[in-house]
C-alpha cells in the first residue's frame, strides 16, 4: 500500500473514530439522557478518540518513512559480496543506485549483470515486505489506540482537558513550523555566505565599490577576475526604494486620510476595491509598463529638457514601483486611522478644531504606529521587488545617485547570479547568498529602528 | 404597581409640551426642532430655551432623543451624513444653522463634554493647551501656561496634577480624566458647556466632585446636561426637561418637576414606574 493510500485510510479511520468515541461515551453514560452525569461532553470524547486514532498512526508513518530506507539499504549491502562492500562510499552509492533503478523498472534486461539483477530482485522483495509490514503496523496502531482509549472511558474521565491540551499542542506545532522554516532559510543562507566569505574578504564585499561578478571558470579562459563590491547594488536598491517611497508614502497616506475621513460611504465602497486591484496586478505587468511606457516617456521628456537620460533608468523603475506599493500604504494606513476611537475625533471637533487640524494633531499621532508599520511593509516590498527593476532599471551596477542613470539592485543580481547553469563552489554563485544575507540584515535593522521610533513617539490611546 | 410602557404611550400623541419652555433670559432658544436619521424622526417638534448661567437637565428613558438633541446644539451631528435638522436654533439670537455660521467657531463657543472621558493621548498640559493653540488664544508661552493653570484650577484638577503636567492624560483615573476634559473645554472660554452624561462612567465619589464642579461652573457658563440619574438632575439643575420618544413632554423648574409633575408620563418616569 502506498503512503498516500495509507494517509487516506488513516483520515477515514480518524473520522470514524470520532463517531465511535461519541457513541462509546454515550453508552458509558447510560444513554443520551444521562450525558449530564459525565465529566465531559460526547463531542469531547469523540475528539479525543479521533486524536488517539490519527496522531500516533501519522507519527509512525513519518518515522517509518525516515527509518525504512536506512534499514533496507543496510540489509541490501549485507547481502552483497564482500568485494562490493569494500567499494568506496561514492562508488557504492552508484552501484546501489543501479540496483534501485533495475528494481523499479519493468525492463528486466536493463543490464545483464546477473549479480545486480539478483540484488534488484532481493530489493524488490524487501520493499514489498516493508510495505506490508508498514501498512499492517500502522493500521493496528490506529485501531489499538482507539480501543485502548475507548476502554478507559468512564463517568469521571476528563476528555475535555485532554482533548484541549492535544489541540493546544497541535496549534503550537503549527507555529513552530513557521519559526523553524524561517530559521532554516536563515541557516542555509548563512552557511553558503560563510563559504563565500572564505574566498572573498568581507571588507571587499561590504565596502567595495565595483560589482562585476564574472569569474574565469577555467584557467585558460579569458575573463575578469571578479569584483564583489556590494556597495553599488545597495546604493541602487536604496535609490530605487527611495524614489518609490517618495511617491507611495505621500500619495498612499493622503489617500488613506481622504478615504477614512472625507470620502462619502459610496465613494469609499468604490474607491477602496479599485485601489486594492492595483495591489493585485502581477509585478511583471508593472515591469513592462515601466519598460515600455514610463521609461521612454522619461527619456523623451529628459531629452526635450536637454538632459542625458538612459533608456533604462532608476527613475522609471522607482516611479512604477511607487505606484505599485500605494495600495499597501493606503490600505494599512486607512485601517490604522479607522482604529482610532471616534471619541477622540469628536472630542477634538467639539473643541472647535477643524477637520484637518483634528487629523493632523489627533488622528495621525494616534495612528502613527500603524502608519509606520504600513510604510515599513511598503519599504520591504520596494527592497524585495525584482521584476520591475529587471525590466526597467537595467543590470548595470553603476554607483550613482543620479535617478536618470541605469542602476541595478540586490535582488536583480541575486536572480542573475542564480539563473542558468551554476557551480556551487564558485564565488560567483555563492555571492547570491551573501547578498541575500545582507538584504535580510538590512530589512531587520530597518524594522528594529522603526520599532524604536514608534515606541518613542507613539501617543497611546486605550 | 407596575405599568407596561406600551399602554402608557399607545395612542398618546404628544402635541404640546407641558410647562413653560420660555426662559426670561435665554442664552439659546430652540423652536420647532425636528431631527431625522434618514426617514426616521428622532426629535419631534421640540421647543426649549436654555437660561443664561443656569443648568438645564435633559432627562428621559434611553433612546428618547436627549443626546441627539444635545448634539444639535453645537452641530456635532454635522459629522453624521444621514442626519437632517429642521427648525430654528438660536444662540444669542443668531441662527446656528445659518449658512454663514461657521461650525468650527460655533463649537468654540459651545463646548461639549462626552459620556466616556476622552482625553487626547497627549500630556495633561497639551490636552488643555490643545484648544487655545488651535484658536490662537495665547500670545506667548506664559499666556498659555496661565490659561492651562486657570482652566485646570476651575476644573478642580490642578492640585492633583500640578507636579505631573507633562505626563499622559490617559494615565489619570476616570474621574480625573473627565475633569481634564472639562478643563480642556473651559480652556477655549466657551459660553455654553454641553454635557452628555458626564458622570455615568464614574464612581460615586468622582461623580460628587463633578457635580460640585458643575454647580460652580454655572456662575460663568450656561450648561445643558443629559443625565440618566434623576437624583443628579434634581441636585444640580435649575430647569429640567423631560424627553419621551423624541418629544419634549414637560419643561419646568427642577423643584416643580420633581415634586409636582404636570404630565402623567413625567410622573411615571420620575417616580420610577418605567424608563
Amino acid at each position: 500500500m502506498t503512503s498516500t493510500a495509507l494517509i487516506l485510510i488513516i483520515t477515514l479511520l480518524t473520522l470514524g473514530s470520532y463517531w465511535v468515541g461519541m457513541q462509546r461515551s454515550i453508552k458509558v453514560a447510560g444513554g443520551v439522557s444521562q450525558i449530564k452525569n459525565m465529566h465531559s461532553l460526547p463531542q469531547q470524547f469523540g475528539l479525543l478518540t479521533a486524536f488517539c486514532c490519527g496522531l500516533p498512526a501519522l507519527f509512525l508513518l513519518l518515522l517509518w518513512g525516515i527509518v525504512e530506507p536506512i534499514i533496507i539499504q543496510s540489509l541490501l549491502v549485507d547481502s552483497l559480496d564482500a568485494q562490493v562492500q569494500a567499494l568506496s562510499s561514492a562508488d557504492l552509492s552508484l552501484y546501489l543506485n543501479d540496483i534501485r533503478i533495475m528494481a523499479d523498472s519493468t525492463l528486466s534486461e536493463l543490464s545483464n549483470d546477473g549479480v545486480k539483477q539478483q540484488a534488484a530482485l532481493y530489493l524488490q522483495v524487501l520493499k514489498d515486505q516493508a510495505s506490508i509490514l508498514k501498512s499492517g503496523l500502522i493500521l493496528i496502531t490506529a485501531l489499538a489506540s482507539v480501543m485502548f482509549i475507548a476502554s478507559r472511558f468512564k463517568l469521571s474521565f476528563s476528555a475535555r482537558a485532554l482533548s484541549e491540551s492535544v489541540t493546544k499542542f497541535l496549534f503550537l506545532s503549527c507555529s513552530v513550523v513557521a519559526i523553524f522554516t524561517t530559521l532554516g532559510i536563515l541557516m542555509s543562507v548563512l552557511f553558503e555566505s560563510l563559504q563565500f566569505f572564505k574566498s572573498v574578504s568581507s571588507l571587499d564585499f561590504l565596502f567595495g565599490t565595483t560589482w562585476s561578478p564574472q569569474i574565469a571558470m577555467r584557467s585558460d579562459q579569458v575573463g575578469s577576475s571578479g569584483a564583489f563590491g556590494a556597495v553599488p547594488l545597495f546604493a541602487g536598491t536604496m535609490l530605487i526604494s527611495f524614489i518609490a517611497m517618495t511617491i507611495a508614502a505621500p500619495v498612499g497616506l493622503l489617500t488613506a486620510i481622504y478615504l477614512s475621513q472625507y470620502a462619502s460611504p459610496t465613494l469609499r465602497t468604490i474607491a477602496k476595491p479599485m485601489l486594492e486591484i492595483l495591489a493585485g496586478i502581477p509585478t511583471v505587468v508593472y515591469g513592462f509598463f515601466a519598460a515600455l511606457t514610463v521609461a521612454p516617456f522619461i527619456r523623451d521628456t529628459g531629452e526635450a529638457l536637454g538632459l542625458n537620460v538612459a533608456s533604462e533608468s532608476a527613475l522609471a523603475a522607482g516611479i512604477v514601483m511607487g505606484v505599485m506599493i500605494i495600495p499597501f500604504v493606503s490600505s494599512l494606513s486607512d485601517d490604522a486611522l479607522n482604529a482610532v476611537p471616534k471619541a477622540l475625533k469628536e472630542g477634538s471637533l467639539a473643541m472647535g478644531a477643524t477637520e484637518s487640524e483634528t487629523i493632523k494633531k489627533i488622528l495621525l499621532p494616534a495612528a502613527l504606529p500603524g502608519i509606520i508599520g504600513a510604510m515599513l511593509l511598503a519599504v520591504s516590498r520596494a527592497i524585495g521587488e525584482t521584476m520591475i527593476v529587471v525590466m526597467a532599471a537595467g543590470m548595470a551596477a553603476n554607483l550613482t545617485a543620479n535617478p536618470l542613470a541605469a542602476v541595478t539592485t540586490v535582488t536583480v543580481q541575486i536572480v542573475t547570479l542564480l539563473t542558468g547553469d551554476q557551480e556551487f563552489d564558485s564565488p560567483k554563485t555563492l555571492a547570491a547568498f551573501a547578498l541575500g544575507l545582507m538584504l535580510f540584515v538590512t530589512t531587520l535593522l530597518l524594522n528594529v529602528i522603526a520599532l524604536k521610533v514608534v515606541r518613542k513617539y507613539r501617543e497611546q490611546y486605550d | 404597581m407596575t405599568i407596561k410602557t406600551k399602554s402608557l404611550t399607545d395612542g398618546m400623541e404628544i402635541e404640546h409640551t407641558v410647562g413653560n419652555v420660555f426662559a426670561d433670559d435665554p442664552k439659546m432658544s430652540m423652536r420647532n426642532v425636528d431631527v431625522f436619521y434618514n426617514d426616521k424622526q428622532a426629535i419631534k417638534n421640540v421647543s426649549i430655551d436654555l437660561a443664561r448661567n443656569q443648568v438645564t437637565a435633559l432627562i428621559g428613558p434611553s433612546g428618547c432623543g436627549k443626546s441627539t438633541f444635545l448634539r444639535c446644539l453645537n452641530r456635532m451631528n454635522d459629522t453624521i451624513d444621514i442626519c437632517k435638522i429642521k427648525g430654528s436654533l438660536l444662540l444669542d439670537g443668531e441662527d446656528i444653522y445659518h449658512k454663514k455660521m461657521d461650525p468650527v467657531l460655533l463649537r468654540a463657543r459651545v463646548g461639549m463634554v462626552f459620556q466616556k472621558p476622552n482625553p487626547f493621548p497627549k500630556s495633561i498640559y497639551d490636552n488643555v493647551a490643545y484648544g487655545p493653540r488651535i484658536h490662537g488664544l495665547a500670545a506667548s508661552k506664559d499666556d498659555l501656561d496661565e490659561i492651562v493653570v486657570t482652566s485646570l484650577q476651575k476644573a478642580g484638577l490642578y492640585k492633583e496634577v500640578k507636579d505631573r503636567l507633562s505626563s499622559s492624560g490617559t494615565g489619570l483615573s476616570g474621574g480625573q480624566q473627565q475633569r481634564l476634559c472639562i478643563a480642556r473645554t473651559i480652556a477655549v472660554s466657551p459660553e455654553i458647556i454641553l454635557m452628555d452624561e458626564p458622570a455615568s462612567a464614574l464612581d460615586p465619589i468622582a461623580t460628587a466632585i463633578i457635580e460640585e464642579l458643575i454647580d460652580e461652573l454655572k456662575e460663568k457658563y450656561t450648561i445643558a446636561i443629559v443625565t440618566h440619574s434623576m437624583q443628579q438632575a434634581a441636585r444640580i439643575s435649575q430647569t429640567t426637561a423631560y424627553f419621551h420618544m423624541g418629544s419634549l413632554i414637560e419643561v419646568g423648574s427642577t423643584d416643580h418637576i420633581f415634586t409636582n409633575p404636570s404630565h402623567q408620563l413625567t410622573e411615571n418616569y420620575i417616580t420610577g414606574r418605567f424608563g
